[in-house]
C-alpha cells in the first residue's frame, strides 16, 4: 500500500560554526548569518530520509515543504535530490517574524493544499533555537494524531508501527495514519548521500512557491503581530573561568589541599 | 682465407621452414586480432601527442631498461634475456639478408666480431639470465612475486627460452665438430658446446644437427604462437605501453566534462580507455609497486598489481563472453578501493608505466557519483566540503583565526600582492597546523615578502573531493576558487599544503584558472639563498626529513626541504631508507585522512616507526596532514617526549629567530 508523505523541512544557518561567530541582531534578536552557509536542519534531514525509505519500500509520494526565503530553495532542492518527488517553497513577507503557532498554522495550510497525506514528517527539534513544539501545534490545526521523537517507522494497511525513543528505551506506538511524526536521529535514518543524476535531476525541476493567500492562511494568526510568544532578549552566554593555583611542597600535600578546597566548593 | 661459414649447412629443405611457420604464425595472429579487439572494447584514448619525447622515453625504459635496472638482480637478468634474444632474433635476419638479398652477413670481419662472437655473448648471457630467473621464481621466491599470487605463465615462458637457446648453441657445436670450423672458436658457445661431440662420426652428427635444427625452429615457432596467449605478451604490450605512457604528473586526475558526460566513474571494464585496457595486457607481475605501496605493506587487501591482473582477468572474461561478476564491489572490492593513498608509489616505481590510480579512482567516481556508497566519514567531510567549503567539522576556528595578532592582510583589504600564501584548510581549521601557518607567516614577514592571503574567501581546493571521487564537488569548488583568484588578478601563489600544491599547479589550468605556483619549502630555500632569511641560530640533534607524496613524487620538489634544513648550524640531518622518490606515505592522502583505517597497521605508523630509528629530535615534514598523522602516531609510540614533529617552516623559524 503506497504511502503518501509530506516532509517539513526548515533552512538554518550552519549550527557547526564556531561560537565566537555566533552574532545576533540586537534589534531582531535573530541569528546573524554574515559569511555563514545555509544547511538543512540535522533532524530535517533524518526526516527526509525516512520518508524516502518508506516510498521505496511501500510506493507513494514525497513532498517537501519548507517555509522560508528564496535561499530555502537550496534546501528544498536537497530534499529533492535524496529522492523526494516534488517541493514547495512557502515564502511570503507577511509570515515572517510569526511565532511556533503562525508557523504551524502556515505549514498545516500548506499540507492541506499539497493534499492527501497519509504521513507528516519533521525534524523533532529545530537546530537553531531548539524548538520542539510546531509539530504538535500543526497536528493539532489539522485535528490528527502526534507523536514525537520517533526513530523508526513502519507502515502496514493504513496503520504504522512508530518507534519512540524515551528514556532507558523506547516504546512501540501503533497509529491510524493520517497522522503526525517528529524524528529524531537513529541508525537507520543517517541522511543519504544524493547520486550526482538525482542532483542533477533535482536542479532542473522547479519548485513552486505558494503565499501566504494561495493557502488561505488566516492573516491574522502570522507575522510578528501575532505572536503569542515574544523573545525579549537573546545573548551569548558568557564563560567565565578561573585559574586557582593549588600550593604545596609535595603532590601528596597538594593533593590533599585540592581534595579540600574542592570539597569546599561543593565539587565533590 | 675470408672467415665464413655455409649457410644452412646440412639443411638442404631450409625453405620448409616457411611452410612450417605458417600454421604457428596463424596462431599468432589470432591471438593479437583478439588482444587487439580487447583493448578495442575500451574508450578512445589520445595518445600520440609529443612524439620525439615519447621515442626519448621509449629508449631509456623499453629499449635501456632504466626502471627495470634499479633492482640490480632482476633487472640485469631481464636486461640479458631481452637483448640475448633480441640480439639473436637480428642474427637470424642477418642470415635471411644473405640468403635472399646476397648481402654477405656470413663473411669476414663481421660474422666473426659480430654473428659469431657478440651473438654467442648474448646468447650465453641469455642463458644465465633464465638461469637466475628460474632460480628467483621458483626458489628464492620472493613476496612481490608470489603475492598474491605467482604469475602462472612464467615457467613455461623460460622453459621454452632455455630449450630454444640450448639447442642452439647445441646446433652450432655440432656443425662446428662436424665441419671442423676453423673459426669455431670465435663461437664461444658453440665451440664449448662442441667438445663432446669430438670425435663422433661426421654423418652421426649431421643426422643429429639436422634433427635438434628442425627441432628448435619448431620451439622457436611455438614460441611466437604461445606469445599473445600468455603473460608473454609483455614483450610486445610493455613497450607499447612505455611510448604511448600518460605524460601527466603522477599526482594529476583527468577531469569529467560534466555537461556532456552520460555516466560518472567507471563501473564495467569498457568505460575505461582503451590505453587503461593496454596498461593491464602490459603488467608483467613483478610486484614492484605491491613492494612499495604503503597499503599493502601495512596489511590492507590492496595491492595494485592484484588491482591491475583481477582487472585483466576480469577484462579477459568479459571479451570471453561474460563474467557474472560485477567490477566494482565483485572484482575489485569496496575495501581495496578505499585503501589506497594515491600516493604514486606504484606509478614511480612501474617499470612499464602502468597506471593504478586513475583505474582506483575511476571507480570510486562510480560509487561516489553513481552509487552514493562509500565510506561514512568521508561522506560527513563531502557534506561538509558542500555546506562550509572546508572538510574539517566541528572545527572552532575560522579561515582566521590563525593569523590574528600578525598583521596578516588579506587581498581585499590590501590590493593585489606579489605572492597570495594560500593557507588551506587544514593550516586555517586544525589547531596544530594554525602554527605552521603562524611560523610561514612570519618568516614571509622577516624577509619582507608582500603577501596576503584569500581569508574568508578562500574554499578547498577540492583536492579530497577529487580524490574520493566526488568530481561534481571538486570542480564546483574549484570553479569557486578560480573565479575569486581571477577576480583578483592574482599571478604567484604560495603553499603550505602539497595538496592544494598540486590541485592548484597541476590541476586548476585546465579548468581556466593558470598562476605560478610554489610550495612554501621552495620560497623559504629562495629567500634563504637569496639572503633574506638566515637560520643563524644553532639547533642540536638530529632532524630527518618525510617527503610528502604530493610535494615529492608528485611535483619533484626533494631538494627544497632538505637544502632548507642543512642550512640551519648545528643540525644533523638523516635520511630514512625510504626517502625522495621512494618515500613512504604517511596515510592521509587521497582522502584517508577522513576514512577509518580499520584493517591492518596504520601506514602512520609504520612510517613513524621507520623515523624513530634514526632516534631524530625533530621529524620534519612539509605537509599539514603528514603533521598531523606524525602527531598522533609519536604519541602513541610514546616518542612525543624525545622526537617532534614539525613542518619545515617551523624549524627554519626556530633558528632564524
Amino acid at each position: 500500500m503506497p504511502v503518501n508523505i509530506i516532509v517539513c523541512i526548515k533552512q538554518i544557518i550552519d549550527p557547526e560554526i564556531p561560537a565566537s561567530q555566533f552574532k545576533i541582531d540586537p534589534g531582531t534578536k535573530r541569528q546573524v548569518q554574515g559569511s555563514h552557509s545555509l544547511v538543512i536542519s540535522a533532524y530535517d534531514q533524518n526526516a527526509i530520509e525516512v520518508a524516502v525509505q518508506l516510498k521505496e519500500k511501500h510506493g507513494g509520494k514525497v513532498t517537501a515543504v519548507s517555509v522560508g526565503g528564496a535561499s530555502a530553495a537550496t534546501a528544498l532542492k536537497s530534499a529533492l535530490s535524496m529522492g523526494a518527488d516534488e517541493a514547495i517553497l512557502v515564502d511570503d513577507p507577511a509570515i515572517v517574524a510569526s511565532d511556533q503557532q503562525g508557523i504551524a498554522h502556515v505549514l498545516a495550510t500548506a499540507t492541506q493544499k499539497v493534499g492527501v497525506f497519509d504521513l507528516i514528517l519533521t525534524g523533532c527539534v529545530s537546530g537553531d533555537w531548539g524548538d520542539r513544539a510546531v509539530p504538535a501545534f500543526m497536528a493539532e490545526e489539522l485535528g490528527i494524531g502526534c507523536v514525537g521523537f520517533v526513530s523508526r517507522i513502519e507502515a502496514k494497511d493504513g496503520q504504522v508501527v512508530l518507534r519512540r525513543v524515551v528514556e532507558d528505551g523506547y516504546e512501540l506506538i501503533e497509529a491510524k495514519t493520517p497522522v503526525l511524526v517528529s524524528i529524531i536521529s537513529d541508525e537507520t535514518n543517517t541522511p543519504r548521500y544524493p547520486k550526482l543524476k538525482d542532483i542533477m535531476a533535482a536542479g532542473k525541476k522547479t519548485i513552486p512557491v505558494w503565499k501566504a493567500a494561495d493557502l488561505g492562511v488566516d492573516s491574522e494568526r502570522i507575522g510578528a503581530a501575532a505572536a503569542r510568544a515574544l523573545i525579549t532578549d537573546v545573548y551569548l552566554p558568557v564563560k567565565e573561568s578561573k585559574c586557582e593555583m593549588i600550593e604545596g611542597d609535595t603532590p601528596q600535600e597538594q593533593a590533599v589541599k585540592l581534595a579540600a578546597r574542592l570539597r569546599e566548593l561543593k565539587l565533590i | 682465407m675470408n672467415p665464413s661459414r655455409e649457410i644452412y649447412w646440412n639443411i638442404p629443405g631450409h625453405i620448409f621452414l616457411y611452410i612450417l611457420f605458417f600454421p604457428f604464425l596463424v596462431v599468432f595472429l589470432y591471438g593479437m586480432y583478439q588482444q587487439v579487439r580487447r583493448l578495442l572494447m575500451g574508450q578512445s584514448a589520445a595518445v600520440l601527442d609529443h612524439i620525439w619525447d615519447r621515442l626519448k622515453g621509449f629508449a631509456e625504459h623499453a629499449v635501456l631498461q632504466r626502471r627495470i635496472a634499479r633492482d640490480t638482480i632482476s633487472g640485469l637478468l631481464h636486461l640479458s634475456i631481452s637483448w640475448g634474444f633480441v640480439i639473436l632474433f637480428i642474427a637470424t635476419c642477418l642470415v635471411a639478408l644473405q640468403d635472399y638479398f646476397g648481402i654477405p652477413t656470413l663473411y669476414g670481419n663481421f660474422y666473426l666480431y659480430f654473428m659469431s662472437l657478440t651473438v654467442d655473448l648474448f646468447g650465453l648471457a641469455a642463458i644465465v639470465g633464465v638461469g637466475i630467473a628460474l632460480v628467483r621464481r621458483y626458489g628464492a621466491k620472493p613476496d612481490r612475486l608470489l603475492k598474491p599470487r605467482l604469475a602462472d605463465s612464467y615457467g613455461l615462458l623460460l622453459a621454452l627460452f632455455l630449450v630454444i637457446l640450448l639447442t642452439g648453441f647445441l646446433i652450432e657445436g655440432l656443425r662446428i665438430a662436424a665441419t671442423n670450423d676453423p673459426w669455431g672458436r670465435w663461437s664461444p658457445g658453440g665451440w664449448l658446446s662442441s667438445l663432446p661431440f669430438v670425435g663422433i662420426g661426421r654423418s652421426q652428427l649431421a643426422t643429429l644437427h639436422r634433427l635438434l635444427w628442425w627441432f628448435h625452429a619448431i620451439v622457436a615457432f611455438a614460441f611466437i604462437a604461445y606469445l599473445p596467449y600468455s603473460i608473454s605478451l609483455h614483450m610486445l604490450a610493455a613497450p607499447a605501453n612505455i611510448l604511448l605512457r600518460s605524460r601527466e604528473r603522477s599526482g594529476v586526475l583527468q577531469p569529467i566534462d560534466l555537461e556532456k558526460a552520460e555516466r560518472f566513474g567507471a563501473s564495467t571494464i569498457g568505460q575505461y580507455t582503451w590505453k587503461h585496457l593496454l596498461d593491464l595486457e602490459a603488467c608483467t607481475e613483478c610486484g614492484r609497486c605491491q613492494q612499495v605501496c604503503p597499503a599493502w605493506t601495512t596489511g590492507k587487501p590492496l595491492t595494485p598489481k592484484g588491482v591491475i591482473i583481477d582487472l585483466r582477468d576480469h577484462l579477459q572474461l568479459v571479451a570471453e563472453g561474460g563474467d557474472s561478476r560485477k567490477m566494482v564491489g565483485d572484482v575489485i572490492s569496496h575495501d581495496v578501493l578505499w585503501a589506497c593513498t594515491t600516493c604514486g608509489a606504484c606509478h614511480q616505481e612501474c617499470p612499464v608505466f602502468i597506471e593504478p590510480i586513475p583505474k582506483i579512482v575511476e571507480m570510486r567516481r562510480h560509487l561516489v557519483m553513481e552509487e552514493a556508497d562509500f565510506p561514512e566519514t568521508m561522506q560527513q567531510a563531502l557534506r561538509s566540503l558542500e555546506e562550509r567549503g572546508h572538510p574539517f567539522r566541528g572545527t572552532s576556528a575560522t579561515r582566521t583565526d590563525w593569523a590574528k595578532g600578525l598583521g596578516v592582510k588579506t587581498v581585499a583589504s590590501n590590493g593585489r600582492p606579489d605572492v597570495l600564501y594560500w593557507v588551506g584548510c587544514a593550516a586555517a581549521f586544525d589547531e596544530r597546523n594554525q602554527k605552521v601557518a603562524g611560523a610561514l607567516a612570519k618568516l614571509l614577514q622577516r624577509a619582507g615578502v608582500n603577501f596576503s592571503i584569500l581569508g574568508e574567501e578562500e574554499r578547498c581546493t577540492g583536492d579530497p573531493a577529487r580524490r574520493i571521487g566526488n568530481e561534481y564537488l571538486f570542480q564546483m569548488l574549484a570553479g569557486q576558487n578560480i573565479t575569486t583568484l581571477n577576480t583578483y588578478g592574482i599571478k604567484k601563489i604560495v603553499t603550505s599544503c602539497p595538496h592544494c600544491f598540486n590541485t592548484i599547479r597541476n590541476e586548476y589550468p585546465k579548468l581556466g584558472g593558470t598562476y605560478e605556483v610554489v610550495h612554501h619549502t621552495e620560497l623559504l630555500a629562495d629567500l634563504a639563498q637569496q639572503g633574506r632569511l638566515h637560520p643563524q641560530r644553532p639547533m642540536h640533534g638530529i632532524a630527518t626529513f618525510h617527503d610528502p607524496c604530493y610535494l615529492g613524487r608528485h611535483n619533484g620538489v626533494y631538494d627544497s626541504p632538505r637544502r632548507l634544513l642543512g642550512a640551519i648550524p648545528g643540525l644533523q640531518v638523516k635520511e630514512m631508507d625510504r626517502c625522495r622518490e621512494r618515500g613512504f606515505c604517511c596515510g592521509a592522502g587521497g582522502g584517508l585522512m577522513w576514512s577509518e583505517e580499520k584493517i591492518g597497521k596504520r601506514v602512520s605508523w609504520e612510517r613513524t616507526e621507520e623515523a624513530l630509528a634514526l632516534q631524530p629530535q625533530v621529524l620534519a615534514s612539509a605537509c599539514p596532514f603528514c603533521l598531523i598523522m606524525f602527531e598522533d602516531a609519536i604519541k602513541v609510540k610514546g616518542a612525543n617526549e624525545t622526537t617532534k614533529p614539525l613542518d619545515v617552516a617551523e624549524v627554519i623559524a626556530q633558528s632564524v629567530s
